[in-house]
């Protein structure tokens, strides 16, 4: 009997699991039908011929963009709530801009595999990447980002020095200067502690093309999963050095020093006009041509809006 | 009916097992598969040897040696597993032997609650106590493998001690009456009788432990420094959970890169299973010898 019992139990349990995975998926395809129905019955008046969307649009890649274009997001689903609010002629679906953050790998690759529609990137789309998205690839360039080389506030280093080279640079992260008395004799014999973002990262990248340019960096270099990580250690250890992007370093004014590099200060003014040279564009792509919706919700990235989140989180708007 | 009934039951529970072990099945056929192109293209040898971790590079060509996140993870491991065997078996000796039965049904299930604390939790307590400690003796950066293995070594300590436990309870039932009939002193009961007769509860915990030490990657990650340079008691390292974790997310699909991580995983799995192995032998070996 107590098996007979359980046993239906476990049958009551699956049929369980296999209704709510329909009851999952069913919004999904009965949703269409009936909101294209709705607009029909409330307003038989209206001339607009309802159009077919994607309630949902998804973003994937840079961790470093990932925020802006998700606060961006937030104001978007703030400001208007359903899509019907955008335009009448959309469906009265909620609007749901979904936002991954990997790395700027991810975004080419969730676009061409289809689990994004947009991929974020922060730093320049490779010849590689372009080809393999085909045709109909677009970019649409949202903001500079800058890297600043930054050290720890507390450090005697900040008032010593005030501008870097890149050859300095250079052989400070390749290790071949270890100790911050190398630096200037004056300092502590302390062991310079520097922090990288992982190997594969963005900035890594950006950082090779523009500083490293070959010398491998050195083993002992700190590894951080991400660019708050990055200035965190910075922030934490008065021995780090880093190359903090220009974001973070704002959002940390009061704990990070950021050395001119050849002479020139990590300014907006300087990242913008090119003359700062550690720098990379903040960017995402597609493959191909956006739906009404992407379209309404690219506008709104590109509005004075966008513009003001995007200056928020640090960035430098690009448009 | 009872028949039918049973045979129903039978075959359903059937299905589901069947189900487990399809699953583990496609998983180790998923990763050896997605490791293969590297295996091929780099080889063994040198995935398994190379000392050079450079997937990522403008001008030479990469390379892709991963002993080096190979040797981190063994050693972390193993410091983790030593440092809370001393630990944890003490507990559990203490538990067994020395606390009343009520005081041990009020403290087993605040070690066992250890266990349920997120790994992130310990990474940050770790890098704000552990790391924060060493850097105040004079390192200039904390994170090394020695905080790897302290954080570690708490973060495993639960599975050590309640299994440990379990079986000394069951050996200090064993002897305990006895001993006390016979006027042996507790600390001679604990010590000589108790341990050796649960040589084979500690082995069976330190697989466990040794198991979870090396699958651990975010706290890991978080006190270890990431370095991909042979790792020091007191400097970095990188465990081979920690440079997926890291590296996965940027890998392009499909290139030579993201086949080494998933092969990295497939020598993690290796290593666990012959980790698993040799344990079971040698509780294999003490069984014979009767140990409980």
């Amino acid at each position: 009997m107590k098996k007979l019992i359980s046993l239906l139990l476990v049958l009551v349990l699956c049929f369980g699991l296999v209704a709510c995975g329909a009851a999952q998926s069913t919004p999904a395809t009965e949703a269409a039908p009936a909101t294209e129905a709705a607009p029909a019955t409330e307003a038989p008046a209206a001339t607009v011929a309802p159009i077919e969307i994607d309630p949902q649009i998804h973003f994937c890649g840079s961790s470093s963009l990932a925020p802006v274009i998700a606060s961006i997001g937030a104001a978007y689903l703030e400001e208007y709530g359903t899509w019907d609010k955008v335009n009448p002629a959309f469906p009265a679906e909620e609007i749901d801009i979904a936002v991954t953050s990997g790395g700027s790998g991810d975004g080419p690759s969730s676009v061409l595999d289809g689990t994004a529609d947009f991929g974020m990137l922060a730093r320049s789309v490779k010849d590689s990447e372009k080809e393999a998205l085909g045709s109909g690839y677009t970019e649409y360039m949202v903001a500079s980002d800058a890297l600043t080389i930054s050290v720890n506030k507390k450090n005697p280093v900040c008032e010593i020095m005030d501008d870097i080279d890149t050859d300095t640079i250079r052989k400070i992260f390749a290790g071949e200067i270890a100790y911050w008395d190398e630096i200037d004799a004056s300092l502590e014999h302390k062991e310079i502690v520097v922090v990288i973002r992982d190997l594969s990262g963005g900035a890594a990248e950006v950082f090779e093309k523009n500083v490293m340019q070959g010398t491998p960096i050195s083993e002992n270099a700190i590894q951080s999963p991400s660019m708050g990580a990055l200035a965190a250690k910075i922030v934490e250890n008065e021995y780090a050095i880093g190359y903090a992007g220009y974001g973070v370093y704002q959002k940390n004014l009061d704990n990070l020093h950021a050395f001119k590099v050849n002479g020139v200060e990590p300014s907006e003014e300087n990242i913008l006009n090119g003359s700062y040279k550690i720098q990379r564009p903040c960017l995402f792509v597609t493959n191909r041509p956006l739906d009404a919706a992407e379209e309404a919700f690219v506008d709104y990235i590109f509005s004075d809006t966008g513009r003001a989140i995007v200056a928020e989180n640090g960035y430098i708007p690009a448009f | 009916m009872r028949k039918t009934e049973d045979r129903l039951f039978g075959g359903i529970m059937g299905i589901f097992a069947l189900l487990t072990v399809l699953l583990l099945a496609f998983l180790v056929f998923f990763i050896v598969r997605e490791s293969l192109p590297a295996i091929r293209e780099v080889g063994l040898r040198e995935l398994l040897l190379g000392s050079q971790w450079r997937p990522i590079i403008y001008q030479d060509a990469p390379s892709y040696g991963m002993r080096n996140m190979i040797l981190s993870t063994v050693y972390v491991a193993a410091l983790a597993v030593a440092f809370a065997l001393v630990i944890g078996v003490g507990c559990a000796l203490f538990l067994a032997c020395f606390a009343t039965e009520r005081q041990r049904m009020w403290i087993m299930p605040y070690i066992d609650l250890l266990a349920s604390i997120p790994s992130v939790v310990f990474g940050f307590i770790g890098l704000y106590f552990v790391v924060k400690f060493i850097e105040k003796c004079g390192r200039a950066a904390g994170e090394s493998v020695l905080a790897g293995g302290i954080v570690l070594s708490v973060m495993i300590l639960p599975y050590m001690i309640s299994s440990c436990c379990d079986t000394m309870v069951k050996a200090y039932s064993r002897y305990g009456g006895s001993s006390a009939a016979l006027g042996v002193s507790k600390w001679y009961t604990a010590g000589e009788l108790v341990l050796p007769a649960s040589r084979k509860g500690i082995l069976i915990s330190m697989a466990l432990a040794t198991g979870r030490a090396m699958g651990e990657t975010m706290a890991v990650m978080m006190v270890l420094g990431n370095a991909i340079g042979l790792p020091r008691l007191l400097g970095k390292g990188e465990t081979i959970s920690g440079l997926i974790a890291l590296e996965m997310g940027m890998a392009e699909v499909g290139s030579i890169h993201y086949s080494a991580l998933y092969s990295a995983g497939c020598f993690l799995m290796v290593l666990l299973f012959a980790i698993n192995i040799i344990f079971e032998l040698l509780k294999k070996k003490l069984s014979r010898e009767g140990s409980l």
